[in-house]
């Protein structure tokens, strides 16, 4: 009943499933708007968190979202800077799950402050010199610049295309795409550097604290790199869940594999640095302030070796090595371990540079403390992951987020396939940015 | 360098807390909550979120009985200058400038109307001096009537901690501004834990003038920091940089040693070690 | 922009107080027996601070905890806002307001009924302190109307007055010239733990440490006092009396002691040198008490020699008067050293002699209720030189019905809390049929009582406040009204004087004051300018008598051996109650500052300065040595029960490398089941698990502990 919304060329589920979906993920989306209410209402004394914990699971939360999705601005890199026209086919969805993230990244921050109605205060007595403003002001731009990217793929829904100043609209807007696109990579260096930054010129912290370059700690190009390296893991992972759902193919392997295949260059990269990096943190800055990596991971079961262990090897070592080896990137079962480790391990680092940090003491006579979310914290997390959900379901449903999508499922119907369809299935050969480009004029 | 000090028109404000004289009686935290309307909870056992902007820690040797000895250090807000003065930990680090190192007195202050909650400066300040707001304060029908009109109560979800008293900094400014003088006596500017300390533990006062009592017990070198020259003084966590203007004294090495973070022997070796006691 | 700014900062329900002038109003804090001078901030007649009074001579500025909460006393929810008349149940809580008219002449009717019946011996009264103006008024009251049962609640300072009476013949109050004490030997005495004036001795504490004072602290548990003294010096509790002599051994053996006091002062010397000499050798006391031959003999040449040497006790706050072998034993070691009434070492004090009111007329119904004595024995043939015996009071009150007072009066006093053994308490009270109370508070006792007449707290009423508690001069306090009465409340000393003019007669012609007011401005009358104005007398040029002159014993010497201080020292040790078979620990209880445990409970500030080992959320906590923990396998916080020959309770444990293997320490001043939400229902009332144990010379509870045992279950 919804077919004239639904793409041409491409078969959706039937209404009843699609609403089943949406209800119950919807379901969910209530559970998480009701916490989020009670901590509105009712104020942070709804979650477990503590004058040790200022920062939890919410940050943490934040932190990774932004990472994974880094997937955006790093395939947008690739393919309008770089010039990687083959990631055209994955980069609508890159963009998708990048804005699915952003705002969901936003609203964990409405959330999470003591003071939500003050949250202007940010732009308003901004601080330049701290990190949280800098990050406010680039995540606040670069989400802008989301928006401008997602709002294209919203206007090809056939219909909406049918408005001749839609369709204008979305030429003019693909025209400058590029343009968009490059200045989304340079916010998201600065903001998911920034993110970084947050943690590492806490020098009242030596869990956190880093030297310098320029006015930016380690951990600002550390986080901008991992988040370019294991954001396309992501990107991958939904892809592949995506298509395990849908039950189809929609992004050709040979994109799939050039996008893992840099991820996984990138991902040893930065394992290399982050090695160096904490030997360095370890060995020269950690040492001046009298303490040892003993100090930091020695004492706590829970925060203990095991996970600096899994953050860089099992989840940094282990998939670098699978993606950049042609086998590891072509043999499924081991591409989708590797993005799943790798997804695993920028989260993992976000939790260590966000919870442990609060965690580790740094009085001697002070204690190890450890944290546990409240309901109330869970829900509002899982809020975003469900509005996310809802938001792919609808946009895959009515939007042509796949360009490859009809031509790897060819529909087996009576009915003739159309020509756009049909020049679009052979897509791949021209410059065009969407199917929507192709669309009479 | 008496010179130098003689001519600073700001201050430094500090403390001295003689930990050998401390009981632990607490004088300091009530005083403290009294002063400045710190709001109470019908159950403050958790203490990761009851609010004490003066919190005295417990410390022990680690020896077993009957070498077991204890020690009270009270701990109010540092008031951090940093490497370089204002660059606090929490005040380099909050986006909304609602806390702000003062160049004329040294004090980190806190702009209640101004923070927005995000509570970055707790998580930077590794001292523990920072609390949270996480209830709507409630007084006890009646008990509203105590509240003091100099400190305004804070309102959930804000952060807050020691001022050094400020409001007192500014009422004895007031008092010496009426009646046409230039400065503040040692007397006329205390805070309200030195002031109640019923041990005579905390001295308070400016860290540049040499003639106030702070100034003649930490010997404070204020060309590189405010490192103490007194050897039985410390200060917590000197080695991170955040040049604390609270000082702590002990004739006991365990007590000076538990101060800071030392590899093994470090301690032992002050030489080797820069900020060591 | 502005507009938003301003909503979202300030909120409805966020006061904001109201500015005004600001005065400031001296007074003297009542809260504990300290004496300490405070001075209230007030911003156009709210009172917002306590502050320590400057240059004042108890406490010069400072001020205790318990001082600093006193507005949440005043202000808060656990007054009593008007007389009340028990409606439900006793214990129930159910009260009906009732007018002071309705209130006095209730209880001036029953207080009639009995003493119409002949029986005005069975009114009985439970104070806190005895001197000053208003236990006086409630005294002469007792013995107009014809009763002796009037009981303060017992101290260590009991024991002092009583030591100094048999040795001395004086009969006076003991003050401590700490300050100048170059070395302080404490048995168990709770210096920075609220000991005698608290924040005076917080004050003598830091000046020994200035001055580099060897101080030891000898006790079980490392406490703070033990934490901060240079030498802890760990015992096996209840044997600090064997430790004294066997102290006085050493010294005698060597001859250090101080030949001229000894030779020209004192008198049965030789008799008291017997008993040291062959009953108390280093090898025994060591044995005993569990402290090194060595150490004996360390502290005993340390003590001898040091120049101005003190030796002192009470365990803890002092609250509990302890036995009377310990209190002689630890005062010979004084009289051995040459320290007493001299700089630094022990002093007679003056008990306060400015009640001079004329005699009352009594009738022939007040003789013959004198005429039956006191329930306590205090006084009689047994107990020749106690004067109140709070402990015996009780037991005879729980034991028999007929002997237990018809009606009870309780005032600056918690029996039904403070008392070791609550059990007790609850059967005394359940043979006593009118229990008036007239607690400020709503605590435990005013809960219990039948009819509550409540006074003004401190910070509303004038009252003296004369400092027994250890000050090496005389000081008289005075509390003055600093706000007005909040609440429905009279001052009891004018409650007091309207029940007797209410009851007509010699009673009422015993209280021919107008009010309370008048009557103390009259008794005060040469001091009332001073105190009026500063709230602070003291004698400045009080100095303790000379030797020659200052004892008032049959020999007019200092008295090593009279016959009470004879069948004292003989006695054994109390021993605590219980089996060591079945109960294989022992259960003391300990004094912190940071808890209240004595009338007032503890109000909001401090209960939320309580660490986290001592109570979470509404558990109590246990201390035991990490050798004790692993010997029962219990683990840190873990939840037992720990039960005693008398009661039983669900606590948590908290190990503590500081205290001996096999002791169980709890503090005093949790679980009250009255008070407000802030305090009730909070951790565990030792006392309900503790017991009384007679101390044979003097009739006191000598109980220090009680045999215990932890289960987990
Ligand atoms: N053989 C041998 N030699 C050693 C060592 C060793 O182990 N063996 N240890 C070495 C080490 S680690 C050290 S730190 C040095 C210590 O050597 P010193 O620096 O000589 O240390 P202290 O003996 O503590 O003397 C400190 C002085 O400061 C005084 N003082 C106390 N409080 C104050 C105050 O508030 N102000 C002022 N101005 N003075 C005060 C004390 O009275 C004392 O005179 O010895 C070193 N020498
Ligand atoms: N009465 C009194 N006490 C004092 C002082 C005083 O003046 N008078 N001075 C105080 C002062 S300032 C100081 S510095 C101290 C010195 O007192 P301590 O801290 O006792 O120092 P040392 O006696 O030098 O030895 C410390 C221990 O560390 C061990 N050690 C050496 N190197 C290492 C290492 O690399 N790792 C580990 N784990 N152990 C190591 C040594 O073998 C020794 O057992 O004394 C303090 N105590
Ligand atoms: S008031 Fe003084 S003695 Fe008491 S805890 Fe505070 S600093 Fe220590
Ligand atoms: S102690 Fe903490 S709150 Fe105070 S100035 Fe230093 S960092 Fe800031
Ligand atoms: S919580 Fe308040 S003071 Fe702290 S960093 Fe955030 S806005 Fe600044
Ligand atoms: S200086 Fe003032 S604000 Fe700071 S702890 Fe002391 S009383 Fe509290
Ligand atoms: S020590 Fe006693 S008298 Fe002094 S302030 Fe404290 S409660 Fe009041
Ligand atoms: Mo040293």
């Amino acid at each position: 009943m919804d077919a004239a919304l639904i793409p041409k060329g491409v078969k959706r589920c039937p209404m009843w499933q699609f609403l089943l979906a949406l209800g119950v993920v919807g379901a969910v989306l209530a559970w998480g708007v009701y916490a989020m209410l009670l901590c509105w209402i009712k104020g942070l004394n709804q979650t477990n968190m503590n004058d040790y914990y200022g920062f939890a699971l919410w940050i943490w939360a934040d932190l990774a979202v932004i990472a994974v999705g880094g997937g955006a601005f790093f395939t947008g890199f690739l393919r309008y800077v770089i010039g990687k026209n083959e990631l055209k086919n994955i980069i609508n969805y890159a963009v998708l799950i990048g804005f699915i993230c952003y705002s969901s990244a936003l609203l964990i921050l409405a959330i999470d402050v003591g003071q939500p109605l003050r949250n202007w205060f940010i732009f308003w007595h901004a601080n330049i010199h701290s990190m949280l403003t800098e990050v406010a002001f680039c995540l606040s731009c670069y989400f802008g610049v989301l928006c401008i990217e997602y709002i294209p793929l919203i206007l090809e829904n056939r219909q909406i295309d049918k408005v001749p100043f839609f369709h204008n609209l979305s030429h003019n807007l693909h025209e400058t795409m590029a343009l968009f696109a490059a200045t989304g990579a340079f916010l998201s260096f600065f903001h998911q550097g920034s993110l970084g930054g947050v943690a590492g010129v806490m020098f009242g912290r030596p869990f956190a604290f880093r030297e310098h370059i320029l006015v930016w700690p380690y951990t600002f190009f550390l986080f901008t790199w991992s988040a370019a390296a294991y954001g396309p893991c992501f990107t991958l992972l939904v892809t592949w869940i995506t298509e395990k759902i849908t039950r189809k193919k929609l992004v050709k392997d040979n994109v799939i594999e050039l996008l893992a295949k840099i991820s996984g260059w990138m991902i040893l990269s930065y394992i290399i640095v982050k090695g160096i990096d904490t030997s360095y943190w370890a060995n020269i800055t950690a040492k001046s302030m009298g303490l040892s990596l003993h100090d930091f991971y020695g004492r706590n079961w829970f925060y203990g070796y095991w996970m600096l262990f899994t953050e860089l090897v099992i989840c940094g070592v282990v998939p670098a090595v699978i993606l950049i080896t042609s086998h590891g990137r072509k043999t499924a079962w081991l591409r989708v371990t590797a993005i799943t480790l790798g997804v695993v391990g920028v989260c993992l680092n976000r939790w260590v540079m966000v919870l442990q940090i609060m965690a580790t003491p740094v009085m001697t006579f002070d204690k190890f403390v450890l944290y546990y979310p409240s309901w109330q914290e869970v829900a509002t997390t899982i809020l975003p992951v469900a509005y996310g959900i809802i938001l792919i379901l609808i946009s895959y449903r009515y939007l042509p987020i796949f360009p490859q999508e009809a031509e790897l499922n060819p529909i087996d119907t009576n009915e003739p396939v159309s020509r756009e369809t049909a020049i679009d299935a052979d897509a791949g050969t021209d410059s065009t940015d969407t199917a929507a480009d192709m669309a009479p004029a | 360098m008496k010179q130098a000090q003689k001519e600073h028109t700001t201050k430094r404000y500090g403390m001295v807390i003689d930990l050998d004289k401390c009981t632990g009686c607490g004088s300091c935290m009530v005083a403290c909550m009294s002063e400045n309307n710190v709001p109470f909870k019908t159950d403050e056992s958790n203490k990761l979120d009851s609010i004490t902007w003066m919190q005295v820690y417990k410390l022990t040797n680690g020896k077993s009985y009957p070498n077991t000895e204890i020690c009270y250090l009270p701990r109010p807000c540092q008031h951090c200058a940093g490497k370089h003065e204002g660059h606090s930990p929490c005040v380099s680090v909050c986006p909304a400038t609602a806390t702000d190192y003062s160049k004329e007195t040294g004090i980190v202050s806190q702009i209640y109307t101004r923070c927005f909650g995000c509570r970055y400066c707790m998580g930077a300040c590794p001292y523990h001096a920072r609390y949270f707001n996480w209830w709507d304060p409630v007084w006890p029908e009646g008990m509203e009537k105590y509240l003091s009109p100099d400190v305004s109560p804070r309102m959930r979800g804000i952060v807050e901690k020691c001022s050094f008293c400020f409001h007192r900094y500014q009422l004895a400014r007031n008092k010496v501004y009426l009646e046409g003088r230039k400065d503040l006596d040692e007397d006329e500017y205390q805070t309200a834990c030195t002031q109640a300390c019923p041990a005579g533990a905390i001295k308070f006062g400016d860290l540049y003038n040499p003639e106030h009592e702070v100034h003649r017990i930490a010997q404070p070198d204020m060309q590189h920091g405010g490192r103490p020259q007194n050897p039985h003084v410390f200060r917590l966590l000197e080695r991170l940089g955040t040049n604390t203007k609270v000082y702590y004294m002990s004739e006991r090495r365990w007590v000076r040693k538990a101060g800071d973070n030392y590899l093994p022997g470090e301690f032992e070796n002050p030489g080797a070690v820069a900020g060591s006691h | 922009m502005d507009d938003a700014s301003i909503w979202s900062q300030n909120w409805a329900w966020t006061p904001v107080p109201a500015d005004g002038a600001v005065t400031y109003e001296n007074s003297t804090c009542t809260l504990c027996p300290g004496g300490c001078g405070i001075t209230v901030r007030k911003v156009e007649g709210r009172a917002v601070k306590i502050e320590g009074t400057k240059g004042h001579p108890v406490n010069d500025g400072g001020i205790c905890i318990l001082g600093l909460s006193g507005l949440q006393l005043l202000y808060g929810p656990t007054r009593v806002a008007s007389p009340l008349k028990r409606i439900g149940e006793r214990g129930d809580g159910k009260w009906q307001k009732i007018t002071w008219d309705q209130a006095i002449s209730e209880v001036s009717a029953k207080l009639a009924e009995v003493r119409a019946a002949g029986n005005s011996h069975a009114l009985g009264a439970i104070t806190g302190p005895d001197r000053g103006t208003v236990s006086g008024l409630l005294e002469r009251f007792l013995l107009v109307y014809g009763s002796a049962n009037f009981v303060r609640t017992p101290t260590m300072m009991d024991n002092f007055e009583h030591v100094l009476y048999l040795t001395q013949g004086v009969e006076a109050t003991a003050g401590f010239d700490i300050e100048n004490a170059d070395l302080v030997l404490s048995f168990g005495s709770g210096i920075i733990e609220g000991w005698g004036s608290p924040v005076r001795m917080f004050k003598a504490n830091a000046r020994l440490v200035e001055n580099g004072a060897d101080v030891f602290q000898i006790e079980s548990r490392l406490s703070n006092t033990a934490a901060k003294s240079k030498h802890w010096v760990p015992i096996n509790p209840g044997t600090e009396a064997d430790l004294a002599l066997g102290l006085a051994h050493i010294i005698i053996g060597k001859g250090l002691f101080d030949y001229n006091f000894v030779s020209t002062h004192a008198h049965g010397f030789e008799a008291f040198k017997q008993l040291v000499q062959t009953r108390y050798t280093p090898a025994v006391v060591s044995e005993k008490t569990g402290v090194a031959p060595g150490k004996i003999e360390e502290m005993a040449v340390k003590f001898a020699r040091a120049a101005k040497p003190l030796a002192i006790c009470g365990r803890g706050k002092g609250s509990a008067p302890g036995g009377l072998k310990e209190f002689l034993a630890v005062h010979m070691l004084n009289a051995l050293a040459g320290s007493v009434n001299r700089q630094g070492g022990v002093l007679q004090m003056p008990p306060p002699d400015y009640i001079r009111w004329t005699e009352p007329v009594t009738d022939e119904l007040a003789a013959e209720g004198l005429r039956k004595g006191r329930l306590d024995g205090a006084g009689s043939d047994q107990f020749p030189s106690s004067r109140h015996l709070l402990n015996r009071f009780i037991a005879a009150a729980a034991e028999d019905a007929t002997a237990a007072p018809q009606v009870l009066l309780v005032a600056g006093a918690n029996p039904y809390y403070t008392f070791p053994g609550t059990q007790v308490v609850k059967k005394a009270f359940d043979n006593i049929p009118y229990i008036v109370s007239f607690s400020s508070y709503m605590d435990e006792t005013a809960m219990n009582a039948d009819i509550i007449l409540p006074n003004h707290v401190n910070l509303e009423r004038y009252e003296d406040v004369p400092v027994i508690a250890g000050l090496s001069k005389p000081v008289v306090g005075l509390s003055k009204p600093v706000v007005a009465p909040q609440l429905n409340t009279r001052h009891i000393g004018d409650t007091i004087i309207r029940i007797a003019k209410a009851m007509g007669g010699h009673i009422a012609g015993a209280f021919e004051w107008d009010d309370y007011q008048a009557c103390l401005e009259e008794t005060l009358s040469d001091k009332w300018d001073a105190l009026s104005g500063s709230c602070i007398w003291v004698d400045d040029a009080y100095a303790p008598p000379a030797p020659d002159q200052a004892f008032n014993t049959y020999s007019s010497k200092f008295e090593f051996n009279a016959g009470q201080t004879q069948k004292a020292l003989n006695a054994d040790n109390p021993l605590p109650e219980g089996n060591t078979a079945e109960y294989t620990l022992t259960l003391i209880p300990f004094d912190a500052m940071r808890l209240a445990n004595g009338y007032i409970g503890n109000p909001p500030f401090m209960t939320k300065i309580v660490a986290d080992t001592v109570m979470k959320r509404k558990d109590g906590f246990i201390e035991i040595n990490p050798v004790t923990a692993g010997k029962l396998g219990v683990k840190q916080g873990q939840r037992v029960t720990l039960s005693t020959p008398v009661g039983e309770a669900k606590v948590r444990v908290n190990i503590f490398e500081g205290i001996k293997p096999d002791i169980v320490a709890i503090p005093r001043g949790l679980g009250h089941t009255a008070y407000d939400e802030y305090l009730a229902g909070k951790g565990v009332n030792v006392n309900e698990l503790l017991g009384t144990v007679e101390d044979p010379a003097s009739g006191h509870d000598a109980a220090w502990g009680i045999r215990a045992k932890l289960t987990t279950a």
